[in-house]
């Protein structure tokens, strides 16, 4: 009696220890040990470290989408720490990984930036990745008036009053503290719409979006402006939950689409979608927004490794970013050589390069703010960098090119970049391959 | 007990009618046939194939139930340790990357993952229930039910450890591309290979139940477990007996579940096997044939939603007929066969 006893009680202790570890949001795992590159205090007058927070989805499936993200911030702090700093600071970038059981999850974004927000040394965050942790962590940030800048996302209800913005920004509705270097999807869907359209000579789509903030609302702005053109569309929704799309793909057969456009992110079942396209015997052109564009077939979690070097040919894809900017090819050398001894993700992703953009924004910002309060202390410096970011009078030379925002927090140059498919990269599994970019600016 | 004055023809019949219950069998079989007629012989095809896998997941549900009456919140997430088991199987013990050369090694290797995962995963399913379920045998009804959802979490935890957050592919050891043409209509080997091997186990498993000793010993421990045991059945093992059946079946199912679609993931056990249970429930628990009826009426109700358009009502349908059927026909399709009725 005594025996089992204390053999439930072991068991139920197991239990209880099971399920207060389950499903709880992992911490973040280093991405080669580049955590925290400010280490002496060498250099003249040093006044400590600041801190840059970076916000991503860096586990499970999205890791194809943040670890690239996350390391080109990496990069850009190291650079300017072994630079000497900024007006005497170090900088430090402190991440948060929000990836909950392989997906992104609003709830733990909305924590993390809290964290962010309680640690006064935080002088701006560079992320999310997806609009719709976004949508939790704008008007946190709006609250304590913490610059927020994203490399990546495009739903224009963060920015656009016309959209909603407005309602991120109730607790200071003159304060912006959140801008993008991305473009937005009032430009990124019709983009792909005049692509598909004029470029691939689609005329009939299967449009199906995952049924998020930012598949829907970018599937939404591609509908419009492919019917717009004069092509006819199947617009289906699939939760983002959705393993089998076996019955979807039966039911458009019917409608013979000559394309298809997927408005989600892979890890809602954008990688399985295409193979069971393929599957079904329709090797038509799969198109897609950023969402599909992370990683060639060696990342795990990209849309080419989940569907196979054989379905994965003839895709094509935008990013809301620049694609081929000035600096690039000095860029992916630098981001190579510093990462070539991580396991995963050693070359840059879509939005390394935004990622990097934002760093150095932010830091820009510091010094300009420095330059007048060089005494300042961290809360009038959180407000500084702000202001300093969000002011159109100001420009910032990055990576990217010259970027300056508007009164909304958009970038005055969005562009997008257009890929597609190239089966020999990746070694032979797949790789996107830029194919042009177009700048949408002053319309 | 009333007697008729009627002629005795239209009574008999009648009586034959409900006794066999073929009202439910003629019900499916309806539903089967319009998903046929008006969505074409595609989906019907895609009906059958989740619905078969479905009804081989509901099967543990419904047999667990009927003996020992616990919901095995677990049997999902059993389910989704098979599928992994069979990828091990697959690409480290068989070394298998793709498509086997030919139909009959294709068989083979099927064969072989199949035996080694119901196996282990029938092991599996004992010791969970040597250990979590039988002390608390004569416990309240919640606590091994509460148990249950804790074994769910543990697997999950292992297998997220193991194999990380990420889906993973498996090998499609049948192509999904080999297809044949059947009076007109494309339809892909796996999905002839999937519904035949989950009807196969389900006769096998109903035949096993009536006919054998070890079947008869489950049916009456089912029934009424003291009398069961006063006739020397062993209870203990016929427990385990039936533990190791339906986590092998839920094994096997998993197996399946690897080569149709190509990609497998530590949350399957929550979606399907929260369907599946559904299916459980709507044949009747406790009901074999009732589980299997119930798989294929949930895969024609999924199928339904996404070739009318709306596939995002789909899971959603699929709750609404769960909740229906406990609303108006709580017995399910089948009712109870093995229940407290005196």
């Amino acid at each position: 009696m005594d025996r089992k006893k204390l053999g439930a009680l072991a068991f139920g202790a197991m239990l209880v220890a099971a399920a207060c570890s389950a499903g709880s949001g992992s911490p973040a795992p280093t991405a080669g040990g580049g955590e925290s590159p400010a280490a002496t205090d060498g250099g003249s007058a040093s006044k400590g470290t600041l801190k840059i927070g970076v916000s991503l989805p860096l586990s499970g499936g999205p890791a194809a989408d943040g670890q690239p993200t996350l390391k080109g911030a990496i990069l850009a702090v190291e650079e300017i720490n072994a630079a000497g700093g900024i007006g005497g600071y170090m900088l430090e970038v402190v991440q948060l990984d929000h990836a909950v059981n392989g997906k992104y999850n609003e709830q733990q974004g909305a924590a993390d930036m809290q964290n962010f927000v309680s640690q006064p040394d935080v002088i701006g965050i560079v992320g999310p990745y997806n609009s719709a942790v976004a949508k939790v962590q704008i008007p946190i940030g709006n609250s304590a008036g913490l610059l927020q800048c994203s490399p990546a996302n495009t739903n224009m209800s963060l920015t656009l009053p016309e959209f909603g913005a407005l309602d991120y920004r109730k607790a200071n509705p003159d304060k912006i503290t959140y801008i993008r270097v991305a473009a937005n999807d009032t430009i990124q869907g019709p983009a792909m719409a005049d692509y598909a359209y004029n470029t691939l000579g689609l005329k009939n789509l299967l449009v199906v979006d995952d049924v998020t903030t930012f598949g829907k609302g970018v599937a939404d702005t591609f509908q419009a402006a492919f019917e717009g053109y004069g092509g006819t569309v199947n617009r289906q929704a699939a939760g983002a939950d959705t393993v089998d799309f076996n019955d979807l793909i039966t039911a458009a057969k019917s409608k013979n689409p000559d394309g298809v456009y997927y408005g989600g992110v892979v890890t809602s079942g954008g990688g399985l979608f295409l193979k069971q396209l393929r599957q079904q015997g329709l090797a038509i052109p799969f198109t897609g927004p950023d969402g599909i564009n992370n990683g060639t077939g060696k990342n795990a979690g990209s849309l080419f490794q989940i569907a196979g070097p054989e379905a994965s040919k003839n895709t094509f894809s935008t990013v809301a970013a620049i694609g081929d900017f000035p600096a690039k090819k000095d860029f992916d050398l630098r981001f190579t050589e510093r990462f070539k001894d991580d396991a995963d993700f050693k070359t840059p992703g879509a939005y390394s390069g935004p990622g990097y953009a934002c760093t150095t924004i932010i830091a820009d910002s510091l010094k300009g703010f420095l330059e007048s309060s060089p005494d300042a202390d961290q809360a009038a410096i959180r407000e500084g960098v702000r202001a300093w970011a969000t002011d159109s009078s100001h420009s910032f030379e990055t990576v990217l090119g010259t970027e300056v925002f508007d009164k909304n927090g958009d970038t005055t140059q969005p562009y997008i970049s257009f890929y597609s498919e190239d089966p020999a990269g990746g070694e032979g599994t797949g790789a996107w391959k830029f194919e042009e970019q177009r700048n949408y600016g002053g319309q | 007990m009333t007697t008729s004055t009627l002629s005795a023809k239209p009574n008999a019949l009648v009586e034959a009618f409900q006794r066999r219950r073929v009202g439910p069998y003629l019900f499916v079989i309806g539903f089967g046939l319009a998903v046929l007629f008006i969505f074409g012989p595609e989906q019907f095809i895609n009906a059958l194939t989740k619905g078969g896998i479905y009804a081989l997941v509901a099967l543990g549900y419904t047999m667990v139930y009927g003996i020992i009456e616990l919901i095995n919140f677990a049997h999902g997430d059993v389910f989704m340790v098979g599928a992994f088991v069979s990828l091990f199987v697959l690409t480290s013990v068989l070394g298998q990357q793709g498509p086997a050369a030919d139909p009959l090694m294709m068989l083979v290797i099927i064969g072989i993952d199949c035996l080694i995962t119901g196996v282990v995963m029938g092991v599996i399913g004992m010791t969970i229930e040597r250990f979590a379920y039988r002390p608390l045998r004569n416990a309240p009804r919640l606590a091994p039910l509460i148990t249950a959802i804790g074994v769910s979490f543990i697997l999950i935890n292992i297998i997220q450890i193991l194999y990380g957050p990420s889906p993973i592919n498996t090998p499609q050891i049948i192509p999904p591309t080999a297809r044949v043409e059947i009076a007109g209509v494309s339809i892909g080997w796996i999905n002839i290979f999937i519904i035949g091997l989950s009807v196969a186990l389900m006769v096998g498993l109903q035949v096993f139940v009536s006919r054998t000793k070890l079947g008869r010993a489950m049916r009456s421990t089912a029934q009424d477990r003291e009398a069961a045991q006063l006739m020397g059945v062993d209870i203990n093992r016929t427990i385990a007996a039936t533990f190791f059946i339906g986590s092998a079946l839920a094994g096997v199912a998993g197996v399946v579940q690897g080569l149709y679609l190509g990609n497998i993931s530590f949350t399957l056990g929550f979606q399907s096997g929260l369907k599946a249970f559904t299916a459980a429930v709507l044949g009747g628990i406790g009901n074999i044939a009732g589980a299997a009826l119930g798989g294929f009426v949930i895969g024609f109700v999924e199928v339904s939603a996404a070739a009318s358009g709306f596939n995002v009502w789909g899971q959603a349908a699929v709750f609404v007929v769960l909740i229906m059927t406990l609303i108006f026909r709580p017995s399910g399709l089948l009712g109870q066969q093995l229940g407290e009725r005196a």
